[in-house]
């Protein structure tokens, strides 16, 4: 599409915004003591860190938001979270992050993740919602990397519009995939493309029979095995499936009519990967 | 599109891709239904129509989608060791449930130790494996890939005539319905990489998932 078609974008509405936004984040923790701390924090542009302060000290609570207020075309986000052996860590976000519709002229929106961690060390990454506004473009990209016996315990959710809101999702290209590898090994390579007219594909009854949100649930850890029964048992009676991948890869996969919906039944699934401990204070509602 | 001369086989080429996409070629398909069984069961697949829907999806959104791509790569690097090792790796990483990465790469195995006589193939996922095959034997990547496409997906066909059930004639028109989306498939993934490898076909993956659990079935995915 040429330039020139987009100069007659509705410039006013507020889900436009022209600049381009960067960010960077670095966040590394290790374990002194019985605690996990903060080692090394590099923030630049709109990625920010916060650390609330913590229900157990052997679990080092950030809270990551992009202060850009939302995503759109050209954004550039990029974050690495490195965990030492033996750190602990639960890292959740704000609010949902919004991803708006993309202009051309700035391409896609990229955004790259990259965790680390290293033996004994535990991350749980229970991020809000994706919301996917119409015209939204992005290649998100998230790649883990655990060595020896580390967990890692990911929800990733994708909310197709706000229907509440009458919004839909009519169009836009998403291209959002995560790599998890153990010790080198790649395990998984999950990878969520929707290209074109969004809201049409996601009615077929293969694709997601007009499901408004979805989520994968990631359970990476030597006890994967033993989390399969607790975790069908918590997902029963919802649209899902769970399955043990790998014999230390447990992946679940979640649709549900509306964002609240889906809420609900992913925080029923992470009670039973989490041994029912408190789960942050913005998943909490 | 794929352009015809693209598709030009030397007929001992083309009689080795007959013998190794044939139903009679021992890799097990029959015993996979890529959690067709779960859709049956759960009433997403209950005619031809609904049949030809699902499939549909998988071609064009899917895993067919996606073992297409593999198969590409596979021609096209699979005689470079180290690529071929990475491909496999990532084909087996991209099953969304245990019983998908079980047919694929059980398969794969199936495939590479029957092609025994044309010098066997690596064990590996079997759109990788047929791809290594199929480029050692100079058989033209589109051919490779558009007779994959054809074989997946009657053998999905054959399944669920099997299910539903359905008469041999429906399924035979669901095959013939299905030959412009094949053909799409084979056309579309013509200049994709590995990096345009992704599924929309959410409600596919938990239909894998679910079989795990089905009380009773006569496919192993």
């Amino acid at each position: 599409m040429s330039a020139a078609a987009f100069r007659y974008e509705p410039a006013a509405t507020p889900l436009l915004r022209r600049e381009r936004a960067e960010g960077v984040l670095r966040l590394g923790l290790r374990a002194r003591g019985g605690a996990s701390v903060l080692g090394t924090l590099y923030q630049q542009g709109c990625l920010k860190a916060r650390f609330p302060k913590p229900v157990d000290p052997a679990w080092l609570e950030a809270v990551l938001l992009n202060v850009s207020g939302g995503v759109a075309g050209g954004d550039d986000l990029a974050s690495r979270i490195t965990l030492a052996a033996g750190a602990r860590a639960i890292i959740a976000s704000p609010a949902a992050e919004r991803f708006y519709r993309a202009l051309s002229l700035g391409g896609p929106a990229r955004l790259t993740l990259a965790i680390d961690l290293a033996p004994g060390a535990r991350l749980e990454w229970l991020p809000q919602e994706s919301i996917l506004f119409d015209g939204c473009a992005f290649i998100r990209r998230s790649e883990i990397a655990l060595a020896g016996d580390a967990r890692f315990l990911g929800v990733e959710t994708l909310v197709f519009g706000r229907a509440a809101m009458g919004e839909r999702l009519a169009r836009g290209s998403i291209r959002d995939t995560i790599r998890l590898s153990r010790d080198g090994r790649l395990q998984l390579h999950e990878a969520t493309r929707l290209e074109g007219a969004i809201d049409a594909l996601l009615t077929r009854p293969a694709t997601a029979a007009g499901a408004g949100a979805t989520a994968l649930m990631i359970y990476a850890a030597p006890d994967a095995r033993s989390r399969l029964a607790g975790l069908r048992v918590a997902l029963d009676g919802a649209e899902a499936g769970a399955s043990l991948v790998l014999p230390d890869l447990l992946l679940a996969r979640v649709l549900a009519p509306t964002a609240e919906a889906l809420r609900g039944v992913v925080t029923a699934g992470l009670r039973a990967l989490r041994d029912g401990r408190m789960l942050p204070r913005v998943w909490q509602c | 599109m794929i352009p015809a001369d693209s598709m030009i086989i030397e007929p001992p080429a083309l009689l080795n891709l007959l013998a190794w996409l044939s139903p009679a070629f021992p890799t097990g398909a029959y015993a996979y239904s890529h959690g067709l069984e779960w859709a049956v069961e759960a009433g997403d697949v209950r005619d031809g129509a609904s049949l030809e829907a699902w499939l549909t999806a998988v071609l064009d959104q899917g895993s067919a989608r996606g073992d297409a791509i593999l198969l590409r790569a596979a021609h096209r690097e699979g005689k470079n060791p180290a690529r071929l090792a990475e491909l496999a790796e990532l084909a087996a990483a991209l099953a969304p449930a245990s019983e998908r990465r079980g047919e694929t790469l059980a398969q794969g195995a199936a495939f590479a130790a029957a092609a025994a006589p044309w010098g066997g193939s690596a064990p590996v996922a079997l759109p990788v494996s047929l791809g290594v095959l199929a480029t050692r034997h100079g058989i033209p990547e589109d051919a490779a890939t558009l007779a994959y496409l054809q074989a997946f997906i009657a053998n999905l066909i054959s399944a669920a005539v099997r299910l539903v059930p359905l008469g041999q004639s429906t399924g035979q028109a669901v095959l013939a319905a299905l030959g412009p989306a094949i053909l799409a498939t084979a056309g579309a993934t013509e200049s994709a990489g590995l990096d345009d490898l992704g599924s929309s076909c959410l409600r596919a993956d938990i239909a894998a998932m679910r079989h795990e659990t089905q009380y009773t079935r006569l496919f192993r995915s």
